[in-house]
């Protein structure tokens, strides 16, 4: 996507960064669980998609902190289950 | 409850219901029970003994002026006014005594001394008078014509009704209704005896405080009050029941109407007395404002045309539906089935709703179907399921009769919900508080017998800090329900160390709310201090970047207050349209099915799938702004709207308007040609809802029949369209009735599962959960534990938005709306409540105008960060300094022009309420425009 905000940023990391600056009180483990949560019930693929090609791109400069490791998170949570999935056949 | 009837005068007792213990009364020989405390006239009406009167009338309590109710009461002394007289156990009552009747005849001769023997209302059979006079005797007049007012002219000022003074008897039914049922004390009665005459503060209806809610017209017995539609149209010869299309307290409505079929016609819109949600009252857009489904305007054909520069063509269902079809599949074949999708709209049933959203899961193939409530009250869903596991407000209306104090957050119920504004007003009448905590001083704030006990002028986009000031106040002073908390609540040992830190304290958040700490702290302790609290919500809660905490600010208070669970408390969103409830429900959010049922569980998508025959996505659609955000990328590229304008109703205009632009299909089902038909690629004409069947849902829950006045206009009801593109794009989609529709929700989601045509045309309404458990639905939610069980409290931090005011733009926008004009004006803009609301004003701060050299009148110009539009001033002391406010009713003004993307960081609610903006007096090439669009304005509708 080549949209931009106001703030000049592209939209997943402006909405991103809303929704990590909103749990950043929690403590960082559980606040990265939240973030990652919150993107898999809220947030299209193609949106996660995007905001991971943004954060491979160069775009971790824009992401606050928690966003990037509620990403990871989530990330290596959808790995864990495949690899999971792989090994049991299901 | 009346479906279609031929017409009837509505019934009237004479005086409200009463509760009480049971009495038993001996009425001209028949025995009848009623609660102590019943009048004698409402026990003989029940009794099936109609006293004459007119003065008196259910809607109000009873006034004893008129002297036409007389009766005997035996062992007692005189002959008591009936209206006034409460039933005794063993009373016996004689209504047709020779004295009665005597009595009477001798009244009602004074009474026709001062009415016109020609009187065109008593003609037309909208004036009780001759038929009264006729029943009690009165066959000559002794005492002359009197003077009958009959040199004053008639009042046809207001464009809806008019006032007669020679066909009033000035029984002041009008100034009750003006005062009692509505609460404005516009109306008074002026001089004595044959002098008096009703007078609107000494002026003409329009130029007066009165509103038009219609309650005086509706009152009146005789002709002197009178809708214009009654007299050009005569009586009506039918009626149907139904429910208005307009704001989210969903008033039930009796249309009276002519005709049959194509040649209906509305002769007025009378409040049901029996709806729950209005209780026979209205406000000027329910009562008055539906001339918009018959206006010039409509659009009565389907068109097409392959690109927006080209003219519009007419042609068939069938082409139009067809182009549809093969459109999207194209799109999809191309680009992927997530390329499409869908917006569905309050203003449309439960029964379109839930089908759109069917289209676009089974036919799409997608979850990418979102509805108007994204930029309303999304926020309530999310935060209101968090803390109390569903999402939906709490009480019925009728609730606020039972609250001591109201804390009301960012709404301003007498322009957005006049009705229930009523309702409130009556019980701060009667001696609860209120508190309002918005930026404006909004008329709730001090209005006749009503004063706010603190108007805490909270400056937008601080609500969360002043919510956690409120809780800190409670908390620290011990003023919490600590019993509550721990046999209702989790998470209650953190949120209360939370809520107590030092920078959640009044003292520190002060600087953000700009709300004195002292007097933050004595509304806390009112609210906390009250037997019954309640808080009333609206969009100045939901409609910031923080708008999800807020509700979960809001929750918390509630629970740390123990207020939940029982009438007269909660926490209660005032929802801006009709069915925004509704489309909630009905699974139009892009990650939940219906019944708020999140997409990735399979036990509910196994429920759809097996009815269906469909795979459904596991995974979250998008949502409107991200619609328009993979437009403008690329990826999103058709785009069924039904019923909403969001090209003048969503933030950053430019933005959307540049999304829409992208696609290579936009459909568009509505009633006119709005601001996003200029991007539709197919227009099909929708139907007004005095043409649809099915229910609504307002904020309160209540599931309402809607049900057709007359036939569709354009030839299809807009339910059997969407199933016609589901088919034409291969998805065997079929009902024959929407009664059906209802039937599979009913089949398929668990709050619904009572629910039913049938069933509502027997109970009248019913408030979901309708099931087993609450066979009659549920007035009040969370009674003894709540939906998730315990409710939740959640660490509401306050994160301020990233959007500033900076020297470059130093003033906050907000906006909002106003009494005569709804939403995005597509519908009261073609009716004459644009007498009231021409145009969108800017209103500004004396000293904010001031230093700018703004006076009211001026034409300004209005920018932010993203954009730039010029209206006109309206200089209000009603404004805090810094910050400005104006609506969105006119394309032309176009206020969206500059308000951002920002948004809810949970459900990407726009923040409407936090612009930061510049005012400036518009340059000569902008005043010119300016007087251009106000002479557009002027020629419509």
């Amino acid at each position: 996507m080549t949209s931009t905000s106001h703030q000049g940023l592209p939209p997943e990391i402006r909405m991103g960064n809303d929704i990590a600056r909103q749990l950043a009180h929690l403590d960082p483990e559980q606040a990265a669980v939240q973030v990652g949560t919150h993107l898999e019930k809220f947030w299209e693929p193609r949106m996660r998609r995007r905001l991971h090609e943004l954060l491979a791109a160069g775009h971790a400069d824009d992401a606050d902190p928690l966003l990037v490791a509620g990403m990871r998170r989530l990330e290596r949570d959808a790995t864990d289950d495949a690899e999971r999935r792989k090994a049991t056949g299901g | 409850m009346t479906t279609v009837d031929d017409w009837t005068p509505e019934t009237d007792l004479g005086t409200p219901y009463v509760d009480g213990e049971t009495v038993g009364v001996t009425i001209d020989g028949r025995t009848v029970d009623v609660p102590a405390g019943t009048s004698v006239m409402r026990a003989a009406a029940l009794a099936g003994i109609e006293v004459p009167k007119l003065c008196a009338t259910d809607s109000m309590k009873a006034f004893g002026s008129c002297r036409m109710c007389l009766v005997e009461v035996e062992d007692a002394k005189g002959v008591p006014a009936s209206c006034t007289t409460p039933c005794a156990d063993g009373m016996v009552v004689h209504t047709d005594t020779e004295q009665v009747q005597q009595l009477r005849q001798g009244v009602m001769e004074l009474y026709l001394s001062d009415h016109p023997t020609d009187c065109d209302g008593c003609a037309r059979g909208n004036c009780e008078i001759q038929a009264l006079a006729t029943r009690v005797g009165s066959a000559e007049v002794r005492y002359g014509l009197g003077q009958q007012h009959v040199e004053e002219a008639t009042d046809a000022s207001n464009p809806y009704f008019d006032y007669d003074p020679a066909a009033c008897i000035v029984c002041s039914r009008c100034v009750r209704a003006c005062s009692d049922i509505q609460g404005t004390f516009a109306l008074t009665v002026e001089g004595r005896g044959f002098d008096s005459r009703i007078s609107a503060g000494g002026t003409d209806f329009l130029s007066s405080e009165c509103v038009s809610c219609g309650a005086c017209v509706q009152a009146c017995p005789t002709d002197a009050l009178a809708e214009k539609s009654l007299v050009d149209l005569g009586m009506p010869t039918r009626s149907v029941d139904t429910t208005c299309a307009y704001c989210g307290v969903g008033c039930s409505f009796r249309a009276e109407v002519k005709g049959e079929g194509d040649d209906t016609r509305v002769v007025r819109m009378v409040p049901s007395k029996d709806g729950g949600a209005n209780e026979g009252h209205s406000c000027v857009k329910g009562r008055f404002a539906y001339g918009y489904a018959s206006h010039d305007d409509r659009q009565m054909h389907p068109m097409v045309r392959d690109t927006t520069a080209d003219e519009w063509r007419v042609v068939s269902w069938e082409e139009a539906i067809g182009r549809v079809a093969e459109g999207f599949r194209a799109i999809q074949a191309e680009h992927g089935v997530g390329s499409i999708g869908g917006i569905s709209s309050s203003r449309c049933t439960n029964e379109e709703v839930y089908v759109v959203q069917k289209m676009v899961r089974a036919a799409f193939g997608n979850n990418n179907i979102d509805t108007c409530a994204r930029v309303c009250h999304s926020p309530t869903g999310y935060g209101l399921n968090q803390t109390f596991g569903t999402s939906a407000g709490t009480q019925d209306f009728k609730s606020v009769e039972s609250a001591d104090v109201v804390l009301l957050i960012g709404a301003n119920p007498t322009d957005a919900h006049p009705v229930f504004a009523s309702r409130m007003k009556k019980r701060l009448r009667a001696g609860a508080q209120i508190v309002v905590a918005d930026p404006r001083r909004i008329d709730l704030v001090r209005t006749p017998h009503v004063e706010a006990a603190h108007h805490l002028p909270v400056l937008p986009g601080s609500n969360v800090a002043f919510v956690n000031a409120m809780a800190h106040t409670i908390v620290t002073e011990g003023l919490h329900d600590e019993e509550f908390l721990r046999s209702r609540c989790e998470g209650v040992d953190d949120y209360l160390a939370f809520i107590a830190r030092e920078e959640n304290s009044p003292e520190s958040t002060a600087s953000a709310t700009g709300v004195p700490p002292e007097e933050l702290r004595a509304a806390a302790r009112l609210y906390a201090g009250a037997p019954n609290a309640a808080i009333y919500y609206g969009l100045g809660v939901t409609e910031h970047s923080q708008g999800s905490t807020m509700v979960m600010g809001m929750a918390n208070l509630a629970m740390v207050t123990g207020n939940i669970g029982r009438e007269g408390v909660g926490v209660n969103p005032l929802r801006g349209q009709n069915n925004v409830q509704g489309s909630c429900d009905m699974g139009s959010f892009p990650h939940e099915l219906p019944g708020y049922r999140h997409v990735s569980r399979g036990e509910v998508r196994d429920i759809y799938e097996s009815l269906w025959g469909v795979t459904i996505q596991p995974e979250p659609g998008l949502r409107i702004p991200n619609m328009f955000d993979s437009a403008i990328g690329g990826s999103f590229r058709g785009l069924f709207v039904q019923g909403e304008d969001i090209a003048q109703s969503d933030p950053n205009t430019q933005h959307v308007e540049a999304a829409l632009s992208a696609m290579d299909l936009v459909v568009v089902q509505d009633l006119f040609l709005n601001e996003t038909a200029r991007f539709a690629h197919v227009f099909l004409p929708g139907s007004s809802f005095l043409e649809k069947d099915g229910t609504f849902t307002n904020a309160e829950r209540r599931i309402n029949r809607v049900r057709p006045v007359f036939p569709s206009r354009v030839g299809k009801d807009e339910w059997r369209v969407v199933c016609e593109i589901a088919q034409a794009m291969g998805y065997d989609m079929h009902y024959d009735s929407a009664a059906e529709i209802m039937d599979e929700i009913a089949a398929t989601t668990p709050t619904f599962a009572g629910v039913s045509f049938a069933r509502l045309d027997a109970e009248g309404s019913m408030q979901w959960p309708v099931n087993d458990a609450a066979p009659h639905g549920t007035p009040t939610m969370h009674v003894g534990e709540f939906v998730r069980g315990k409710g939740h409290l959640v660490e509401t931090v306050y994160v301020p938005t990233t959007e500033r005011t900076t020297r470059r733009y130093p003033l906050v926008l907000t906006t909002g709306r106003i009494l005569s004009q709804y939403n995005v004006g597509a519908q009261t803009r073609r009716t004459a409540n644009q007498t009231w609301h021409p145009e969108d004003v800017l209103e500004i701060h004396p000293a904010d105008a001031e230093v700018r050299g703004i006076s009211t009148g001026d034409r300004v110009e209005l920018s932010s960060r993203v954009g730039t539009t010029t209206l006109t001033a309206v200089v209000s002391e009603r404004m805090p300094a810094g910050v400005v406010y104006t609506t969105f009713h006119h394309p032309v003004t176009g206020a969206n022009v500059v308000t951002t993307e920002n948004s809810d960081w949970a459900t990407n609610c726009p923040e409407y309420k936090v612009t930061a903006v510049q005012v400036g007096v518009a340059n000569a090439e902008q005043r010119a425009d300016g007087a251009a669009a106000q002479r557009d304005l002027a020629a419509q509708p």
